[in-house]
């Protein structure tokens, strides 16, 4: 698959495990939908987060009201990852082999996800490349999933 | 600084395991089974047994619910009281410091702690339908499910592969773990992979599942149940097997590294565990004649070795491949062969061997003068993206 632009839709019968979308990270999916890439922000300090967390940096305001959801640039380097080569969900029998990628946000956190695109990582060795967010959007579904490419410089 | 007060004070005098492919058995029927094969081992009857620990990979459900079919029922023991408790692969450490509450305070006075799976035979009718493991379509859980991330495997290999862009690791280095594994699952008849020996060659040549880790870095999937009891020293004199006394334990969890420190994927949380557990028993890694390290995957193995210090970090590979783990290395690890090649049962696979070793029934495999063992456990997924949390650190001996 050559992925080019910077989203793609994918409206087929759905066979994959749904994503866990509950009161904490509801905002942060449907950022997703408006192609936005959503951390937590500390208002008081800046420390970014991913997922919802209290700042660690101080006390919070009950909730953690002192932080909020904020665009992310949506870029990051590879921490991690591996090549899945046997689909341990049905769901991914078409894919495999995949990668799936530990990737260092630009802001700090962490966040994982399957790469896409041409150009892929083969040596499991290696860290560090630049990837930058592709949003994946299934519209019948009503979720956007966040993937990865891996961007030269 | 001296032995706590507590160190040497319980201890383990009975042993079940059911063990093999158990297609044709409930889980509560297996558990059962442990448990009186425990108990018989220990010279006690069931009407000695004042608690029960039903011991679980995750917090309740599945065939043996907690309320009108626990085993301890079909059984027929008249426990005061019954709960399940568990941690992914931490179940018999976390089992062990709730029990000796129990025993202190003289609630019990011999507490029966089992765990029992039925994996194999699952795995055997999932794979009827055409797929490997699970096929859950929920909308709650865990980040990632629908981006292909099979927990364990996946999360585990991303460790795998961070120690191989950090320190130089091998996959074939992770091979000496799974050789020197099955090299000791060749001494214990009980072993899924006895007599079935393996070389490097053999682990670089088994298929790949979640890069680096092929086939033969991932543990067993099996059936079967463990059963132990655990007493105080006073009673524990008069069972009738050699008692395994609890010099020390305690307790890590990844989390207390909060992740976005990002400390925490080329170790586990041994420090804690090994400050406290050591402490107890007043002893240092020299001491330790085996160790019984929890092996979901290869290089669980090579963090621990580091991580408790029988090698530097960033060395455990060139440390396993040096033989130093292995049947005539400098600290045997896994003597039974472990997750890797004898069966899985969460940590009680580890504390089952531990036992053996100190009584002196392990065998062909059989470490001389064995006085001291280290057992460990770890796991359930806490974190997102998913990290293996706690780890239980127990040190066994022959005497208190
Ligand atoms: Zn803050």
């Amino acid at each position: 698959m050559n992925i080019n632009p910077q989203s793609y839709t994918v409206d087929l019968d759905w066979k994959k495990p749904y994503p866990s979308i509950d009161h904490d990270n509801e905002a942060f999916w449907d950022g997703l939908k408006e192609h936005k890439l959503l951390v937590w922000k500390c208002k008081q300090c800046g420390a970014v987060y991913w997922p919802k967390a209290y700042c660690q940096n101080h006390d919070n305001e009950p909730f953690a009201a002192n932080c909020e959801w904020t665009e992310a640039s949506g870029r990051g380097k590879i921490f991690a990852f591996n090549i899945h080569h046997w689909a341990f969900h049905p769901g991914f029998k078409e894919e495999v082999p995949y990668v799936y990628a530990l990737i260092e946000l630009d802001e700090g956190p962490l966040i994982s996800s399957q790469l896409v695109g041409g150009d892929l990582p083969t040596d499991i060795h290696t860290v560090g490349q630049t990837v930058e967010i592709v949003y994946e959007d299934h519209p019948a579904q009503g979720f956007t999933l966040p993937k990865f490419r891996v961007v030269r410089e | 600084m001296g032995k706590h007060a507590s160190s040497g004070k319980y201890a383990i005098v009975g042993l079940g395991v059911v063990a093999g492919p158990q297609p044709d058995r409930s889980e509560r029927m297996i558990a059962a089974e442990a448990a009186r094969l425990a108990i018989a081992d220990a010279g006690l009857t069931r009407a000695d047994i004042g608690g029960a620990i039903d011991l679980r990979r995750t917090g309740g459900g599945g065939d043996r619910a907690s309320y009108s079919d626990a085993f301890t029922r079909v059984l027929g023991i008249k426990n005061n009281f019954y709960f399940t408790c568990g941690r992914g692969g931490a179940l018999a450490g976390l089992g062990m410091a709730a029990t000796m509450s129990y025993l202190d305070r003289g609630i019990a006075d011999y507490v029966v702690l089992m765990g029992a799976v039925t994996d194999w035979s699952q795995s055997q009718e999932t794979r009827k339908k055409g797929f490997r493991g699970m096929a859950h379509a929920e909308k709650r859980g865990y980040w990632g499910k629908p981006l292909g991330d099979s927990r364990a495997v996946s999360h585990h290999s991303w460790m795998a592969a961070r120690h191989m862009a950090v320190y130089g690791t091998t996959s074939a280095q992770l091979g000496a773990i799974s050789v020197a594994e099955r090299q000791w699952a060749c001494m214990n008849p009980e072993a899924k992979m006895y007599g079935r020996p393996i070389t490097v060659e053999d682990h670089q040549n088994s298929p790949l599942v979640a890069e680096p880790y092929h086939l033969l870095d991932m543990s067993q999937v099996s059936d079967g149940g463990i059963a132990f009891i655990l007493t105080t020293a006073d009673r524990a004199k008069d069972c009738a097997k050699p008692p395994v006394y609890v010099l020390g334990q305690g307790f890590g969890e990844v989390s207390a590294d909060l992740w976005w420190e990002k400390k925490n994927f080329t170790h586990m949380a041994v420090e804690p565990a090994k400050k406290q557990a050591f402490g107890q028993a007043d002893i240092t890694l020299d001491d330790v004649d085996c160790a019984q390290l929890y092996d979901c995957f290869t290089a669980e193995v090579l963090f621990q070795l580091e991580d408790y210090g029988w090698c530097k970090k960033g060395e455990g590979g060139a440390f396993v491949a040096d033989g130093n783990m292995a049947p005539g290395g400098s600290i045997p690890v896994n003597t039974g062969g472990g997750l890797l090649s004898c069966y899985h049962l969460g940590d009680l696979t580890g504390l089952a061997e531990s036992v053996r070793q100190l009584r002196g029934e392990a065998g062909e495999r059989q470490i001389e003068d064995c006085d001291i063992v280290l057992t460990t456990g770890h796991g359930g997924e806490l974190v997102s993206p998913g990290m293996c949390s706690i780890h239980t650190c127990t040190l066994l001996g022959r005497h208190a």
